[in-house]
């Protein structure tokens, strides 16, 4: 799960980009507005963290921009302040979700989780199909029933596949939302995770959920 | 008196009823004069008239028939002459006097070649004005007598009467049109003072943002003095607002990072240093909070409470997502007088109060009156009547604040006191809390 987070405070962006990045996000980081637009004109995210208090450019007018320019993404805004002035601003202007400062680390992943989920048209953090339960609160698999331990990255691709059960997902696409920018994208390495997560659910009794289109990418369908 | 034109108005009558009363006693008394002085002047040439008409015969003076003033030959003419000796005796009676008689009243003679004039009272009634003038006959034996001519004072009454009839009515029509003159210049400059009076009711009805700078030069400081603490009041406000935004923001970005930081700490100073922050976090939350509520010396324009709420309602359903939420919003849209900022917060707070503690439904009523109620019911668990002072206490600390409810409430109550309204508790028939807020309308 790719995410943009821009925050002007050092420490707290450090401190949050570690707690997503152990929770399995993949952050890109802004310190103000600006770069902040920057990152989420370039790039496709899953969601943003936008503190409504940035220099240079301020958190409403960030968000407005992003969202003239058709970036879709969910945003959850930080607000210091806590005043529903900005709460309201903010919603209204296109953000999904506020969290008001001090807050926990835990409250904000949830949130971004739920965010994340709901964007993709899921309603309930447990995400069912063809005997396959993902429960994306409690980050654990089961098959049939029986649990099957995954590890963090094999989650996360069997995560954004069943987000996006709807569609072929292509493979740089799946290197773009599970890797940081910098990863040199060679997509044998998403191959080898997909084999063994194939192998992985292929023993729990589902056959073969994960399908190659040819030359596209993975489509989720599983009992086909 | 309490108004400035009533003041006014009173002062130049005063002035003005004086001036014209005393004009018209000196016109009065002036022209009575003359008219006196006019009668002594006619009587004088009487007696000039029968001086050159005596004729001394046989040591006694003589007057023909046909006297230089007709008025003495002819009866009921009101004027009458005669001479007296030196002795008191009546030596001779102009024809008007015979014919007419009466009785002759008794005034001391004037001396030798001097007039006496005065205004007399007959005895039979009337008044008259009497003119001696004593003469030394040299050539006659009884050398010393005095004319007296006495005239009818009615004619000359009269016409000082009817000059004072012309002149009070004069007076009159001057008094009214100086006084409608008076009145219009008045109210002509008093316009400046009545508009400002005006925008200043307008002002604190929140239809102006000023009072505006068109005013004569007397009132422009005062113009120009009130707009400046009008706006600087309103800058004021809105830095302290701006300051408090800053300061909440530099506090609790570095109260995220620590809270956040304990984790790394050992079990027992995680407790401890989560504690203390914990009662940093609510205390820093309150007061700040509390700091922002200013009240404001300018009254407020009233805000439509339906629209905020719709907006609050709005975002509360992205916010609760994930959470269904049946809301019923019911009532009049009502408008409350408060700043609309403080507003948003109050309904904020206790909408998401509802959203949060219900089961599944939220109602909204605004009921309209003054005070404006806006009821907020949920069918969660509700506050226990016990709690519930304790948690609408005003100026509570922050906390002793009811977990959850806590925070918020105090602030909706800090908020509702200081626009003047208040916020009670009680149970819904949805099964949780009634919050009913009271705005001032």
């Amino acid at each position: 799960m790719r995410l943009l987070l821009v925050e002007d405070q050092m420490l707290l962006r450090a401190q949050i980009d570690k707690y997503l990045r152990d929770d399995g996000f993949v952050v890109d980081m802004a310190g103000d507005g600006v770069e902040g637009l920057y990152y989420g004109r370039e790039y496709d995210y899953d969601a943003a963290v936008i503190d409504l208090g940035l220099p240079k450019l301020n958190g409403i007018d960030l968000i407005a921009q992003l969202r003239a320019e058709s970036r879709a993404f969910p945003i959850l805004i930080l607000t210091a302040r806590g005043d529903w002035q900005d709460k309201v601003a903010g919603l209204e202007t296109g953000a999904d979700d506020y969290l008001t400062k001090p807050f926990r680390m835990e409250e904000l992943a949830a949130r971004l989780k739920a965010l994340v989920r709901r964007a993709a048209g899921h309603a309930s953090p447990v995400l069912e199909q063809g005997g396959l339960r993902l429960d994306t609160a409690r980050r654990a698999l089961a098959v049939r029933g029986q649990p099957v331990a995954l590890t963090a990255f094999e989650y996360r691709v069997l995560e954004y596949l069943m987000l996006h059960g709807d569609r072929v997902v292509s493979k740089a696409e799946l290197t773009a939302h599970l890797y940081e920018q910098d990863f040199d994208r060679d997509s044998n390495v998403i191959e080898v995770f997909v084999g063994r997560l194939r192998k992985k659910l292929d023993a729990g009794g589902v056959a073969n959920p994960i399908r190659t289109v040819r030359g596209e990418g993975y489509l989720f369908s599983p009992g086909a | 008196m309490g108004s400035l034109q009533a003041r006014l108005m009173a002062t130049s009558a005063i002035a003005l009823g004086t001036f014209l009363a005393l004009t018209g006693w000196v016109l009065e008394r002036s022209f009575a004069a003359s008219v006196l002085a006019g009668a002594e002047e006619q009587m004088r040439g009487a007696i000039y008239g029968l001086l050159a008409a005596a004729q001394e015969r046989d040591g006694r003076l003589e007057f023909p028939a046909e006297l230089g003033d007709p008025r003495l030959s002819a009866p009921e003419s009101g004027w009458y002459a005669y001479l007296q000796t030196a002795e008191g005796a009546v030596a001779w009676r102009s024809p008007s006097l015979l014919v007419t008689p009466i009785a002759l009243p008794s005034a001391m003679r004037p001396s030798p070649g001097s007039f006496r004039f005065r205004g007399a009272e007959l005895a039979g009634g009337g008044d008259v004005y009497q003119l001696g003038y004593t003469v030394i006959w040299e050539d006659a034996v009884d050398a010393e007598m005095t004319f007296w001519l006495l005239a009818d004072a009615r004619p000359f009454r009269a016409e000082i009467r009817s000059f004072r009839g012309s002149v009070a009515a004069g007076l009159a029509g001057a008094t009214l049109l100086l006084a409608l003159a008076q009145l219009a210049a008045l109210r002509w400059g008093l316009l400046p003072v009545r508009r400002m009076t005006q925008r200043i009711g307008a002002l604190r009805a929140g239809q102006r943002e000023d009072i505006g700078a068109d005013y004569p030069r007397e009132l422009a400081g005062l113009a120009l003095t009130l707009n400046r603490f009008v706006s600087g009041e309103r800058e004021s406000r809105e830095r302290h607002r701006r300051a408090m935004g800053n300061l909440a923001h530099s506090l609790k970005t570095p109260l995220t990072v620590l809270k956040n930081a304990v984790r790394r700490l050992s079990p027992a100073e995680r407790a401890l240093f989560a504690e203390q922050l914990e009662r940093m976090e609510t205390t820093v939350a309150h007061q700040l909070s509390r700091a922002v509520v200013a009240p404001s010396i300018l009254p407020r324009q009233p805000v439509h409470l339906l629209p905020l709420i719709e907006r609050l309602l709005r975002t509360l359903d992205k916010a609760y997502a994930d959470k269904p939420v049946a809301v019923e919003v019911r009532g009049a849209d009502a408008a409350a007088r408060g700043d609309e900022r403080d507003l948003l917060e109050m309904l904020g707070n206790l909408l998401e109060n509802a959203y949060k503690f219900c089961v599944s439904r939220v109602r909204v009523a605004v009921e309209d009156g003054n005070p404006v109620r806006v009821h907020v019911e949920d069918d969660g668990l509700g506050v226990p009547a016990g709690e519930r002072e304790r948690v609408l206490a005003r100026g509570a600390r922050a906390d002793d604040a009811h977990a959850g409810h806590g925070i918020g409430l105090a602030m909706v109550v800090e908020l509702a006191t200081a626009c003047g309204g208040g916020l009670t508790l009680d149970d819904s028939d949805l099964g949780g809390a009634r919050a009913t807020l009271a705005l001032p309308r």
